[in-house]
């Protein structure tokens, strides 16, 4: 046991290097998934505001289906199943897509309740003055919602970033990928998992204390927001 | 048409008893979540500031690395200090101690939520901390906390799917073997998804439903 800590501790620099590179990999899976959800949820958030039934049906069984099955089953979905009919995704992609839509179910749902907590009679006043709907959510409600959603959407990101390493299971060379592959090399598993542990913390505890930061000032921002009504 | 209705006949069995297999890991697992989840949130709350700090640090490890670190890091690291675990047990203990950082804070958010004041008027006609807490403080607390322990059941059982990457037998192991046994991976995994769907969302719609009439109170 001691023996292999001294062949860790002497095999650190390689480490490091080829688990911070691959580190670079899964923040770019957890950008490329936050955008893809992020576009899909506003959309699909709005649609479920819509005053038509049946936009909103479209919304629930989109947000109900992609919530209800976890998430590397979509993945095996994407990659596997897309292939065999002859879409051939590269595991990147196919990581980036399946992130983005599954996440973009959960915050259809956040986006959701930030339009509903703006209040109605903002839509009303900006209907009386002659706006469509399409302009009063670009110009009145999305703005305001924005502020509201900010920290559930900081708490996604945090999840989301975690949630990257079951990339691994479809070969996206992410760092949980870039573990295994060192391990098969030298059989550090204790030793390599550790390290790529304090990576993954190295990058959410700061988003974490930032969600934290947002969600604090916002309920500071409420309350002067109310003293001024 | 009757070649996918004879796939479906050999697969199906094989996955419902496999379906089973999840339901029980997730119901072990919850268990497991919701005690230590409890012992952590007792700590958090103690007076001891050692106590505190540990689970404070605790529930930031564990809730700031994939839950899947702390899976890989007991069924292949702990070989290593000569102690080795069943796949189904290694996956059990990585979900359980993961879930327990969260309801730690769900437990915490319940019991902070209700007033001060009424802590101090419990104390104040004469009532102990064991007692205020059993008729004053838990009883309001469990309305905020259960909607929450519903959705993390929801949650956990989707993530008993990572299990699969260490090979403990559940739904998606079973689905990978059937795949590469048929090689029909877009039917066998939408059948896959179709099944968790058909565990998930009711347990969703319940949880859901609790948590409307508990608000209404």
């Amino acid at each position: 046991m001691i023996e292999s800590w001294g062949r860790a501790i002497a095999l650190f620099p390689h480490f490091a290097e080829v688990l911070l590179l691959a580190a670079i990999t899964t923040v770019e899976i957890t950008v490329g998934g936050f955008v893809i959800a992020v576009i899909l949820g506003l959309a699909f958030g709005i649609l479920k505001t819509s005053p038509h039934r049946t936009r909103r049906a479209i919304a629930t069984v989109y947000v109900e289906v992609f919530r209800s099955v976890p998430v590397l089953t979509q993945l095996f979905i994407i990659y596997f199943g897309l292939g065999e009919i002859g879409v051939r995704l590269d595991p990147l992609s196919a990581a980036i897509i399946g992130f983005g839509i599954n996440g973009g179910a959960y915050l259809t749902e956040v986006f959701r309740s930030g339009i509903e907590a703006i209040h109605a009679g903002q839509m009303e006043a900006s209907f009386a003055i002659g706006m469509t709907r399409p302009q009063t959510m670009r110009y009145i409600i999305v703005p305001q919602a924005v502020r509201i959603v900010l920290p559930p959407i900081g708490n996604y990101v945090i999840g989301l970033l975690k949630e990257t390493s079951i990339a691994s299971a479809v070969a996206a060379p992410e760092l949980m990928y870039q573990a295994g592959t060192l391990i098969r090399q030298t059989f550090l598993s204790s030793q390599i998992y550790l390290m790529v542990a304090v990576i993954y913390l190295c990058m959410s505890l700061p988003l974490s204390r930032l969600t934290r930061h947002l969600e604090s000032r916002m309920g500071k921002g409420k309350a002067a927001g109310g003293a001024t009504r | 048409m009757s070649a996918m209705i004879a796939n479906l006949r050999d697969w199906l069995p094989e996955l419902l008893v496999a379906a089973g297999d999840t339901l029980e890991m997730t119901v072990c697992a919850f268990i497991l979540a919701a005690a230590a989840g409890l012992v952590l949130a007792l700590m958090r709350l103690a007076r001891a500031r050692a106590l505190s700090v540990a689970a404070h640090w605790y529930i930031e490890i564990v809730r700031g690395a994939p839950a899947l670190t702390l899976l890989f890091l007991l069924y292949f690291g702990l070989p290593g200090i000569g102690v080795t675990l069943q796949a189904f047990v290694a996956a059990v203990l990585a979900l359980g101690l993961n879930g327990a950082a969260y309801l730690a804070e769900v437990y915490r958010a319940g019991i902070e939520a209700i007033d001060k004041g009424q802590r101090e008027a419990a104390q104040a006609i004469g009532m102990t901390r064991p007692q205020l807490m059993r008729w004053i403080v838990l009883p309001q607390s469990v309305r905020i906390i259960l909607p929450s322990m519903g959705n993390y059941s929801v949650a956990l059982l989707k993530d008993t799917s990572i299990a699969s990457l260490i090979s403990a037998p559940e739904l998606m192991l079973r689905a990978r073997d059937l795949t590469s046994e048929y090689y029909m991976p877009m039917e066998i995994f939408l059948l896959v998804g179709a099944m968790y769907f058909a565990m998930a969302f009711p347990l969703s719609w319940g949880v859901r439903r609790m948590e409307l009439r508990m608000q209404r109170r």
